[in-house]
């Protein structure tokens, strides 16, 4: 019902946090009552006004500011710091300030002219309580986000990247400045435009549901329509004022014009009875005053800026924007705009908008991936609310959740959809009604599984559960699987037996003593139904449609596929009761054991042979169905038992482009950031400078003579000389060390030897191989150090020879 | 072993002998038990062996028709013969016999395994042709992928194994191994030029069949529109093909212009008989389609309906019958299965008042049919019949100008200024006028006949064509309907015998 104040854009809060008052935002196009701002070009072309600026969508976008009243906002004041803004927003620049004149002029002329109208929202006070020409706060700016190059995707941007705050008086905004007699026509939007579609359809859907319910329902129904007919009548209908976005037609392909509105990005025609009228337009470049009638909201406007009678400009642009104009008349038209523009020559002198104060936007990734402030936007809907989180924010990887609700207050949920994404166990969507207390998973294609849905009331096996495979993944051919507590059904496809449905009925749980109790014990199966395709390689009497083993009878039924041009189907029943016959003997197979109808009575399916080739067939199938029964049953287990530790991992997949949040690549990265480090400083270890010590000894800034080059040369050399001494001896002295250590142990040892544990020898040995080791690696050191150190010597004097800085003089020397 | 062979009698394959063998190689254990109480049938048999009995000759397999697998190794076999009727075989096993040839395997297009191992095939040396068509015949064995050739003398050939790769190119194992893609390559390379030459032998004689076939296709075809052997001047030509006299009478100055011009009008009105023949053949085929899809749609939906009341019943009979099963009281079951009873016939009558429903339908769509496609060709007969009557005005028309130049002729010759030379024959014909009319007049009537026969021809076979194609729409119709009402019976019936024998076992319990 408020009137809206937006905060920011993205860009601000990145940089300015996120407070802001509305006023104070860069580009913003605030507008008063109902007005537009133009920045059309969204996405398309910009229409009037500089096409060119406005070409940029986001700058639009991201400009979108109300210019809500500063007053109120000061709430929001003390979280921004104006000390660390730039000083374009603390203070006016002349020409801001000439701006200012002329707007204040222009704003008591239109006041005088138009008393009955409300005052221009011309130049608030931003977050520095500095005025600023409301052009002046919009700053095209091209973003980097391929998103943002349409209005749609620029235009969602910006809704979820505002946050609403009420207003305490809704009708301020509108009457910032000086109190007028309040304003009849404005264009205001009922605040039913952000909640109505949603209302209206569960509305809708309410209805249709009580329609068909009892009076009782139909009672609570109209009660709920007073409800809301009591909230559709809005004391404050037609006093309202907003701030929207309207894109004109004409160039970037924007067939018509169109509104939209930066709360729900949602773009209206002009038509639409939500908008009552327009006050004021104005992009970056100038400032229209409506002077069309509203009578019949916005749907007899015409959009042709150009045209001085409807729209009365602020500033006389340099460019015409008069693109609607229809050629025959543009003649005429551009002779009227002609003589306007001497008239209003003097006053103006082609006084141009200064350029925009609000500093450069910029919106760095991590913010545009995060949307909304602090990553996270709470939307209220009537019975409804919609949370959105930035992706990774939650470590379950829930980005977006829909709770509704029975009552208007919020307090009972109906039910609720919880959407994730970069789940690694794929996890897209939960639906959980919590009447019925269902809960439905939707899954991407690719869990472990292959599942593609799962909806259950428990966790618990055995209960009603129902589990939708993606089918062309599982190598069994199975969709689906349906679970109450007796039974279990499963459809197959595409499989080579042409398996199509599998029924078992479950008994209760045989108590057994089991002397194994690790295995499991399985329910006793009742009864399994299997159902079959047509397989077009077999007759169809010799093709089973349907079979089922009555295992507790000991029955099996067989139903056949029916015959082209026949309504019957073959049918055959074993029955194995008696096994062995009243003299005692074995009953292999009696006529009675096998009933059958057969529409085609054929002779060698009459012979028992063949009967009890089929029988002891289908026992062995029997065996086999149980255990698929079985393994199917143990496949559910596995599978609740995987989503409870992957529900309790919620592990988060991370895509390897994502160079911030993975961590293999963070570590390549780091990794090769330290090499190429080391790399850098092996270089510059090369190139010590071998002189610098002695030079620095010698008065600075003076050439070297001949003799004094000799000498640093000399005193250089030398130095080396006595370091590589120093060295051998270094390494000479822990040799020593090291071996005399070794005779002292072995001498201990020698004495002690008796005494000694066999620990303490182990002991022993160990230290004696670990001290050879390292003598004879210092002996090695030492010897190469004996080698190389004439060479390096040898090295070092050839290098200073060569030396730029004493080359000259030593080559002369020589 | 050694017993069989050294037996001396070579034995005759006998019903006893198979008797045996089946029983031996049937089924075992219980399942035995049941075979040999009730026997078992020959043709129901698919593998059978016979090694080891010291078989002369192959007989007395002929019931053995879904025989899949046999073997006939360690035999006497000189000849492979009697297996004409297994043409099931994929499997047979010969080796150790002593087969001169390979043949008599004509009908056993399924065989995939032949072992020939150990036999006397071309012992015949240097009849290197021979050898060949040995393998050759095995060419037309699309299935064959296991051969065994060794242990006869064809198979110590120097090139043995090449030939027979490169002229098998299907197979997969020879004697016994697997080849080698390798070697098939190399066999081929080095037969190439004989076998392409016979590939292009083979594709000679299949593109001549096909040819063959096409043309008796074409002419199928035109039997059918009752047009054949009208679509050029084949009835022209038989006109004069007996036709001395007319033949004679060509020679005459101007006759013979008169002929070509007459025999180009002919054709073309002959040439319009047959595309209107086609044109209508085509128009009756249409009329057919349409209506079979009629009645099959028709058809369909009334199965459909009938499957569905005998599922729906089945599923109620089925609970209803297990609920008999459990009934104890007497009253209440008694009450039971006359209400299941009563379900059944109920279910008779619904199934009997469908296909009732759907003979009506369909007889009245059948005689609509039938007056139609007797007008489409009552139609055609009289368009036919008039154009054939063009022909017979063109032979009146030909016969007038072909009298005036005999006549004129013949007044040229009796006063002696015929200029030309004609035949002798020809001469004779103009004796006098009476002579020379006559041969016009019966060359005439010869070309008349002719006309007539064929038109006659025509009409006769439309009419029977007709009267078969409704005559066998009306048998199958009533075919259908009785399978129909049998169908219905044969299942009533047993639902209602299946619940008499529940009565019955109850009744005992």
């Amino acid at each position: 019902m408020e009137v809206l104040k937006e905060e920011e854009e993205g860009k601000e809060a990145a940089k300015q946090e996120a407070a802001a008052e509305p006023a104070a935002e860069p580009t913003a196009e605030p507008s008063e009552e109902g007005e537009m701002m133009q920045p059309q070009e969204v996405g398309r072309r910009g229409t009037i006004m500089t096409q060119e600026m406005l070409r940029d969508l986001e700058k639009k976008l991201l400009g979108i500011e109300i210019t809500v009243p500063e007053k109120p906002s000061i709430i929001t004041k003390d979280t921004i710091d104006i000390s660390k803004l730039p000083c374009s927003y603390q203070s006016n620049t002349p020409e801001e300030e000439h701006l200012l004149e002329v707007a204040d002029n222009f704003s008591r002329q239109y006041s005088h002219l138009c008393p009955d109208r409300v005052p221009l929202f011309l130049y608030p006070l931003n977050e520095c309580e500095v005025p600023k020409f409301v052009s002046t706060t919009i700053r095209p700016t091209l973003m980097p986000y391929p998103e943002l190059y349409n209005w749609d995707g620029c235009a969602q941007f910006v809704s979820d990247f505002l946050s609403m705050e009420p207003l305490p008086d809704p009708l301020k905004p509108a009457l910032w400045e000086k109190e007028e007699a309040p304003p009849k026509k404005y264009a205001v939007r009922p605040p039913r435009d952000l909640t109505s579609r949603f209302e209206q359809e569960q509305e809708r859907k309410r209805q249709e549901k009580i329609k068909a319910e009892e009076e009782r329902r139909q009672r609570e129904e109209e009660e709920r329509l007073q409800e809301v007919d009591s909230t559709g009548t809005d004391p404050l209908h037609g006093l309202r004022v907003h701030s929207w976005v309207l894109v004109l037609s004409g160039k970037r392909e924007v067939p018509e014009s169109f509104f939209i509105d930066p709360f729900t990005a949602r773009s209206y025609s002009p038509q639409d009875e939500h908008f009552l009228g327009i006050e004021s337009l104005w992009n970056h470049k100038n400032y229209w005053i409506n002077m069309q009638d509203c009578w019949n909201c916005c749907k007899d406007l015409i959009f042709d800026l150009g045209d001085p009678v409807k729209w009365e400009y602020l500033l006389l642009g340099t460019d015409k924007p008069r693109l609607s104009l229809v050629d025959e008349e543009d003649d005429t038209l551009s002779e009227d705009y002609d003589i306007e523009n001497l008239g209003k020559e003097d006053e103006d002198k082609c006084f141009d908008m200064p350029h925009s104060w609000v500093e450069q936007l910029e919106i760095s990734p991590e913010v545009f991936e995060t949307r909304c402030p602090n990553g996270k936007k709470v939307i209220q809907y009537k019975k409804a609310k919609l949370e959105k989180w930035a992706p990774y924010l939650n470590s379950n990887g829930l980005v977006c959740c829909l709770s509704t609700y029975k009552d208007p207050e919020c307090t009972k949920i109906l039910e609720v959809k919880e959407w994730y994404q970069n789940r690694e166990d794929m996890l897209e969507l939960r639906h959980i009604n919590k009447d019925t207390g269902l809960i439905v998973d939707y899954f991407k294609p690719g869990h472990p599984q292959a599942l593609r849905v799962h909806s259950y009331t428990s966790m618990q096996p055995e209960m009603d559960r129902v589990m939708e495979f993606y089918k062309t993944v599982r190598v069994d051919g199975l969709i689906r699987r349906e679970e109450t507590p007796k039974t279990m059904t499963e459809y197959y496809e595409r499989r080579p037996d042409f398996l199509s449905y599998r029924h078992v009925n479950f008994g209760p749980r045989v108590k057994k003593i089991t002397m194994n109790s690790t295995e499991s014990n399985p329910r006793t199966v009742l009864k399994i139904t299997e159902r079959f395709f047509r397989n077009p390689a077999k007759p169809a009497d010799e093709d089973v449609a349907e079979r089922v083993f009555l295992i507790m009878e000991e029955r099996i039924q067989l139903r056949y596929h029916c015959r082209e041009n026949h309504i019957t189907a073959s049918k055959r029943e074993f029955l194995r009761r008696t096994e062995v016959d009243s003299k005692g003997n074995k009953i292999i197979m009696t006529p009675d054991m096998c009933s059958s109808f057969e529409v085609e009575p054929s002779e060698h399916t009459k012979k028992l042979l063949y009967q009890y080739e089929t029988m002891m067939q289908l026992k062995k199938e029997e065996k086999l169905c149980r255990h698929q029964a079985w393994e199917s049953e143990l496949e559910v287990l596995e599978i609740l038992k995987l989503r409870e530790e992957e529900e309790e991992a919620h592990t988060l997949t991370i895509s390897i482009y994502d160079t911030k949040r993975n961590e293999k690549s963070k570590e390549y990265r780091e990794a090769r950031e330290r090499v190429m480090h080391e790399e850098h400083l092996q270089q510059v270890e090369a190139q010590l400078d071998y002189l610098a010590p002695f030079l620095a000894q010698l008065p600075p800034g003076e050439k070297l003579t001949r003799w004094q080059a000799v000498h640093v040369k000399e005193e250089c050399l030398s130095d080396f000389k006595q370091r590589l001494i120093d060295k051998a001896n270094l390494i000479q002295a822990r040799f020593e060390k090291e071996t005399q250590e070794l005779q002292k142990k072995q001498q201990w040892y020698q004495e002690n030897q008796v005494t000694l544990t066999a620990e303490d020898e182990d002991l022993y040995l160990s230290y004696c191989s670990q001290a050879m080791f390292r003598i004879r690696i210092l002996e090695q050191r030492l010897n190469r150090h004996k080698e190389m150190a004439p060479l390096k010597y040898m090295a070092l004097e050839e290098k200073l020879c060569k030396d730029p800085r004493l080359a000259e003089l030593l080559k002369s020397f020589v | 072993m050694n017993r069989l062979y050294n037996s001396l009698e070579p034995r005759v394959m006998d019903d006893d002998m198979l008797k045996l063998a089946v029983g031996e190689q049937g089924p075992q254990e219980e399942a035995g038990l049941l075979a040999r109480q009730e026997g078992i049938l020959f043709k129901d048999v698919l593998s059978l062996q016979l090694d080891f009995q010291n078989i002369l000759r192959i007989d007395n397999l002929w019931q053995f028709e879904n025989l899949r697998k046999l073997q006939l190794d360690n035999n006497v076999i000189e000849r492979i013969e009697g297996l004409e009727k297994l043409t099931h075989l994929v499997w047979l096993d010969l080796s150790f016999n002593n087969i001169e040839a390979i043949e008599g395997l004509d009908t056993l297009v399924n065989l995939e395994d032949l072992s020939l191992f150990n036999n006397r095939i071309s012992k015949i040396d240097s009849l290197d042709a021979l050898v060949k068509l040995q393998i050759i015949y095995l060419r037309q064995f699309k299935n064959l992928r296991a051969l065994s050739l060794s242990g006869n003398p064809i198979a110590e050939a120097e090139d043995y194994n090449m030939f027979i790769l490169a002229y098998l190119p299907d197979l997969v194992y020879l004697d016994s191994r697997h080849i080698d893609d390798h070697m098939k390559g190399l066999a081929e390379l080095k037969h190439q030029f004989s076998i392409d030459e016979l590939k292009h032998r083979e594709n000679l004689i299949q593109a001549r069949l096909e040819d063959e076939q096409a043309r008796r296709e074409e002419l199928e075809e035109h039997k059918a529109a009752f047009v054949e052997h009208l679509n050029g001047p084949f009835l022209f030509d038989s006109m004069y093909a007996e036709d001395v006299e007319g033949n004679k009478l060509a020679c005459l100055h101007g006759a013979g212009e008169l002929l070509e011009a007459y025999k180009d009008k002919f054709v073309v009105i002959c040439v319009n008989i047959f595309e209107y023949g086609l044109k209508q053949q085509e128009k009756r085929k249409v009329e057919l389609d349409t209506f079979n899809e009629c009645v099959q749609e028709a058809i369909q939906e009334n199965q459909g309906q009938g499957k569905r009341r005998i599922a729906e019943f089945e599923e109620k009979h089925l609970l209803s019958l297990s609920a008999i099963r459990d009934e104890s009281e007497l009253s209440n079951l008694e009450k039971k299965i006359v209400e299941c009873s009563k379900d059944i016939s109920e279910l008779f009558n619904t199934l009997m008042t469908l296909e009732m429903q759907l003979v009506e339908q369909l007889e009245e769509t059948i005689n609509m049919f039938e007056r139609n496609i007797i007008d489409l060709v009552g139609l055609f007969i009289e368009n036919v019949q008039s154009l054939m009557a063009q022909c017979r005005d063109l032979e009146n028309h030909h016969h007038e100008k072909l009298l005036e130049i005999a006549i004129s002729a013949l007044e040229k010759m009796v006063k002696g200024e015929l200029e030309e030379d004609l035949p002798d024959e020809v001469r004779a014909l103009f004796v006098d006028k009476d002579t020379v009319v006559n041969a016009v007049g019966s060359s005439h009537d010869i070309h008349l006949l002719k006309i007539d026969n064929r038109e006659d021809e025509l009409v006769t076979r439309v009419n029977s064509w007709c009267t078969h194609l409704v005559d066998k729409i009306h048998k199958d119709e009533i075919m259908r309907n009785r399978r129909r009402v049998k169908e219905i019976n044969q299942y009533i019936d047993h639902m209602q015998n299946e619940l008499d024998n529940l009565e019955c076992s109850d009744i005992i319990d």
